[in-house]
């Protein structure tokens, strides 16, 4: 067996870096150190925001219409603002970093400032362990190996939680905004996990929150001549028809059999979904001298690609007990029956959207349908589809909350309301795998766990990878106890005094049971802070080798605009 | 014993005061209008019509204030509406729902009236109405709700603390934790009821103690009577065959889990248990072969000899004074 301290520095320690015409390629040691100075400057601009006593990190001009230096106290914020460093060595460092804390940030909405402290902990004592002789390749297979172990310790401490307050104060973990964290906290325990949650900006300076009875779709009425003018511009149909097709109407008599159905049977209202409708096909339905008799409003199929209308089309088909009319079966009006139109108790458009409320679906086939949309969407790693599929579930769910939050200035409006959507994401995340201990106490709790197996190793490379990763999980709440004015080392001797289910309260500034204080992150997000953090430390630990092209293509600037549904 | 006044069609609904061995006060709500007895249920007299109209309209629902005795406070569904009265049914207030208008099919009334003003309405195609103003006004609240057709309620006892109450719908069961603004599906189980079969339940019933052992009942209409002492999370069927049929009423006895009473209204059967559940007897009303039982109230609890109303489809209401317990 060939102990670390007996292997022998590999040639890479020799090798330099070497200039062609087109590009620069550098070697070991100095790609580890260029890649350490990126990380360290990458991590060291994150980690004062780590905590709930942030502090804050200025930016200089980032728009180039306004020179005044934004404020962050947001790790994914700042990572993403940093898009280049002069220093190409230390670029590729700090460019894979922010890469892997941008992702996390749109995956769970949090836990950047904390996966860029574990990444930098592992990475750092890896590259030491490496340097002594250790191998990288092994090296990382032992710390995945860790990994699933630190996941099923995290797994066992998996608490669920439930109810406004309880909501909140997991709110309050991300925000660090008690009316934003209250507001949120109420919003979520009444939508749930899945529901449709809007976080717009507000006109004022105060949060305000509306809930929307039944579902909608973005598509308003083909018309301005379908909706009362009652200054609303809006239409509200009573026990109306539904007309379900992604059909393309390109002349009126292609609507005179579904039309002649309704008037056959009585029914006073209708709603038309269709893909498209011609000038003369809405001239045809505008030329309606009887409302009174039956009052149509058509709308376009929702949706912005055919899986999207594919989908919508289903959906309310399910909702109102009706059938779909499909243009890529070839279908068309022309053998409508009473039995495939759908039916709701109240539909209404206006110029933007369309809604229903009451579907007279058969509520066995809608709850079947739901669970379906449910396993699907825990089935799927994608993140898009998870994304379309919880708009789906949250749309049928029957009804939705928007939030306009509120501010002194536009900018404060928006960086709230960006802090809004992280929380909103976190609360999702929380609902659905619960929550464990907070302020970096559950990182921190797994490594008696990992000691043991280092105890355990008979491999060199194992044990290393155990050592290394019972010193990363503590750098977390080293941190936030630092960052937050108190002596990291004394305050976790006090802490493991007390021992499992107490953490240190910042804000109280003492050590308490974490139930009682209220300290909890969401699950997935300080699952998905290991995972990410651990895994790509180690791959970032397996790069030998840079090459610098001649000619750097500038980083992509991320989209700052968020998306608009949560 | 039975009575049999003069009025025909379905008895809904059948309250009686909480002070009711004191005032004998009781309101049955019926096809034919609300109507209201001052002497336990031996005459009734149609309650004022509050719409003016010349018809009364037609009850669907009725229920009391839980301080009745000082509030003098009923509620009644009438099509499209809630109506209610601050002096025990003299004057009526009627508010609106929406439009179209709702049928209400059950009301229900939080235990802590007089301080929340919570109240409760369920209707068959619109989900749950909630007023949080003594009925002056109602809001739609039926996130989560994806069956809008409520057959029952259920109010937690100690909804003050808990905010929990439970729908039975024609797809199952739905809870809320909200005060009745949102609804999560209860995942009854293990066997026959579990929810991917999505059965109707027609009737739920709470334990007293619910905040201590968080049981309650569910009867369904084809499946028999279920229980769940771990708030809806898992459920165990009771009665086996003694209980097939639609169960469209249960009643536990008011001093429940101490004393396990429990009162099941099956098709045209009153069937007792007094072990919770283990063995039931069976208890057959004197009715007319098309008659079905609809509703019953226990206004002195499950005492043998305490008077039981049972309302009929024919629009009787039975006053049953049986000893139904051995004990």
């Amino acid at each position: 067996m060939i102990l670390p301290f007996m292997r022998k520095p590999l040639a890479r320690v020799m090798q330099p870096t070497v200039y062609t015409n087109m590009e620069r390629v550098v070697f070991q040691p100095a790609t580890y150190r260029g890649m350490q100075r990126g990380i360290n400057q990458l991590v060291g601009a994150i980690r004062p925001t780590l905590g709930p006593r942030p502090r804050v990190v200025a930016i200089d001009h980032v728009d180039y219409h306004d020179k005044t230096p934004r404020l962050l106290d947001d790790g994914g914020a700042i990572a993403r603002l940093i898009i280049e460093l002069p220093d190409r060595d230390a670029d590729v460092g700090a460019m894979f970093l922010r890469d892997v804390l941008w992702r996390l940030q749109q995956q769970v909405g949090d836990g950047t400032a904390t996966a860029a402290v574990l990444f930098q902990a592992v990475f750092q004592r890896g590259v030491h362990y490496i340097a002594a002789g250790g191998n990288a390749r092994r090296l990382q297979t032992f710390l995945e190996q860790g990994l699933r172990d630190i996941l099923e310790q995290l797994n066992a401490m998996v608490t669920h939680l439930s109810g406004r307050e309880e909501l909140a104060r997991i709110a309050e973990t991300v925000c660090y905004d008690p009316p934003l964290a209250d507001m949120l906290g109420e919003i979520f325990d009444i939508v749930g996990e899945f529901g449709r949650v809007e976080i717009r900006p507000g006109r004022g300076r105060e949060l305000e929150r509306e809930y929307v009875e039944g579902m909608y779709w973005e598509r308003g009425a083909v018309s301005r001549g379908m909706l009362d003018g009652d200054g609303q511009l809006r239409t509200d149909l009573e026990e109306s028809a539904i007309l379900i097709s992604d059909l393309r109407i390109k002349h009126p008599q292609q609507l005179y059999p579904p039309l002649a159905l309704v008037i056959r049977n009585n029914i006073r209202s209708l709603l038309i979904v269709v893909d498209e409708i011609s000038d003369s096909a809405i001239g045809f339905l505008l030329s309606n001298k009887h409302p009174e008799r039956l009052r149509v409003v058509a709308v376009k199929t929702p949706g912005h690609d055919k899986e999207q209308k594919a989908w919508a089309l289903e959906d309310l088909a399910v909702l109102t007990g009706g059938r779909a009319f499909v243009h890529a079966a070839g279908d068309t009006f022309e053998r409508i029956r009473p039995e495939d139109l759908g039916f709701a108790r109240r539909a209404w458009a206006d110029r933007y959207n369309f809604g229903i409320i009451g579907g007279k679906g058969n509520a066995r086939q809608l709850r079947q349908h739901i669970a379906t949309l449910r396993t699907a969407f825990e089935r799927t790693d994608n993140p898009n589809t998870r994304n379309l599929l919880r708009e789906r579930i949250g749309k049928l769910l029957g009804g939705s909350a928007t939030l306009w939050v509120g501010g002194m200035t536009q900018r404060e409006i928006d960086e709230r309301v960006e802090r809004a959507k992280r929380a909103a994401t976190a609360l999702r995340g929380a609902l659905r795998e619960g929550v464990l201990p907070g302020g970096g106490v559950a990182l921190w709790s797994c490594r008696p766990g990992l000691e043991a197996r280092a105890r355990a190793a008979t491999d060199p490379d194992e044990r290393a990878a155990y050592h290394i990763l019972a010193e990363a999980m503590a750098a977390p709440i080293r941190t936030i106890i630092a960052n937050a004015g108190f002596d990291p080392s004394e305050t976790l001797a006090e802490l493991k005094r007390y021992g499992p289910g107490y953490g240190f309260d910042v804000m109280r500034e003492r050590v308490m049971p974490i139930a009682e204080a209220g300290i909890y992150d969401p699950a997935i997000v300080t699952k998905s802070v290991a995972y990410v953090a651990i895994t790509s430390a180690a791959q970032a630990l397996t790069i030998d080798v840079m090459v610098h092209h001649a000619q750097p293509e500038q980083a992509p600037l991320p989209d700052l605009s968020a998306p608009k549904q949560l | 014993m039975i009575d049999k006044p003069s009025i025909t069609e379905i008895v809904h609904a059948l309250t009686a005061s909480p002070d009711f061995a004191r005032d004998g006060i009781c309101f049955a709500a019926r096809t034919s209008g609300l109507y209201r007895s001052d002497d336990g249920g031996h005459t009734w007299q149609l309650t004022h019509n509050p719409s003016g109209s010349e018809r009364p309209l037609p009850t669907s629902a009725v229920v009391l204030s839980p301080h009745f005795a000082v509030d003098r406070t009923v509620f009644a569904g009438v099509p499209g509406a809630v109506m209610y009265s601050e002096d025990a049914g003299q004057t009526w207030h009627t508010v609106v729902l929406s439009s179209p208008p709702p049928f209400v099919s059950v009301l229900a009334i939080s235990p802590h009236y007089a301080e929340d003003g919570c109240v409760f309405a369920g209707t068959v195609e619109d989900g749950v109405f909630r007023s949080g103003d003594r009925g002056a006004h109602w809001a739609a609240w039926n996130f989560g709700l994806l069956d809008l057709n409520v057959l029952s309620l259920a109010v937690s006892p100690d909804y003050a603390r808990d905010q929990t109450l439970f729908v039975a719908t024609d797809s199952g069961i739905f809870r809320s934790t909200t005060g009745g603004r949102a609804w999560r599906e209860v995942d009854a189980g293990p066997e026959g009821m579990r929810s991917t079969d999505f059965a109707p339940v027609l009737s739920l019933a709470i334990s007293p103690q619910y905040a201590v052992d968080g049981t309650l009942f569910a009867g369904s209409e084809a499946l028999g009577l279920y229980r769940s002492s771990d708030r809806g999370r898992t459920w165990q069927r009771l009665g086996g065959d003694a209980l097939s049929g639609p169960i469209n009423g249960i009643v536990l006895d008011p001093q429940y889990p101490a004393r396990p009473r429990i009162l099941v209204l099956l098709h045209a059967v009153l069937v007792v248990s007094e072990d919770d559940g283990a063995t039931w007897n069976e208890w057959h009303p004197d009715l007319p072969d098309d008659r079905a039982l609809t509703c019953v109230a226990a206004p002195l609890g499950l005492e043998n000899g305490a008077p039981l109303l049972v309302g009929t489809t024919g629009g009787e209401v039975l006053i049953v004074q049986e000893r139904l317990f051995k004990e």
